[in-house]
């Protein structure tokens, strides 16, 4: 397995522990299970939790394989990242006309926040899935 | 999806005191799955990359890939 291709895993797989969590805190408060404050609390730790796991994860990849890490895409990682981002793009498209349809429904801000960040989380599940059935299909 | 074009780079690495993909994939700035790929039909290179490779084993470019007209 490439070094892109684990790369593209380990973003996958952070993506859905992390925001899997998340969005279960964001639906207890919104059905008022949690307060603000804490659901608040919850949600800023995961999202530092994302981000250290993103760059510890990353960099152990990157020692176990530093001239890979160094090394820039090459041409067919280049042309499956550009596919999995033009299936990725329309997803977020979709989800970001989702959200305007939302302001029609609800006038709660933090509802349309959280279906636009929904989106955008959807949307890198498919561009980091994407790369890797596309990966995989090469082997 | 198999490319309509054909190869014959893993014949011509075992001719070359069988060299390895990661080998040749070193000398033509790809990485080894890429290498891989090719050879097993599943991925076309762009021209650049032919060409290395056919300059690698110092042979025509004609004589490493050829056009599947049955494609």
């Amino acid at each position: 397995m490439s070094f892109r291709e684990k790369s593209a895993w380990v973003s996958f797989v952070t993506i859905l522990a992390v925001f899997i969590p998340f969005f279960w805190n964001s639906y207890r408060q919104f059905q008022g299970a949690i307060s603000g404050r804490e659901a608040v609390g919850t949600a800023f730790t995961l999202l530092a939790a994302f981000v250290i796991l993103e760059i510890l994860l990353h960099v152990g990849l990157a020692i176990r394989a530093p001239k890979e890490a160094r090394s820039p895409r090459d041409e067919r990682e280049q042309l499956i990242d550009m596919r999995a981002t033009r299936v990725a793009f329309y997803v977020l498209l979709v989800g970001a006309m989702a959200s305007v349809g939302l302001v029609h429904v609800t006038s709660r801000a933090w509802v349309i926040q959280q279906v636009v960040l929904l989106a955008v989380v959807v949307a890198e599940l498919v561009r980091f899935g994407g790369q890797i059935l596309l990966f995989r299909r090469d082997a | 999806m198999a490319c309509p074009i054909l190869n014959r780079i893993r014949d011509l690495r075992a001719a070359t005191g069988d060299m390895t993909q990661q080998a040749l994939a070193d000398r033509i700035g790809v990485t080894r799955q890429t290498v891989n790929a090719i050879e097993l039909g599943k991925y076309s290179p762009s021209l650049e990359v032919a060409f290395r490779i056919a300059r690698v084993f110092d042979t025509p470019i004609d004589s490493v890939f050829q056009f599947d007209e049955r494609a």
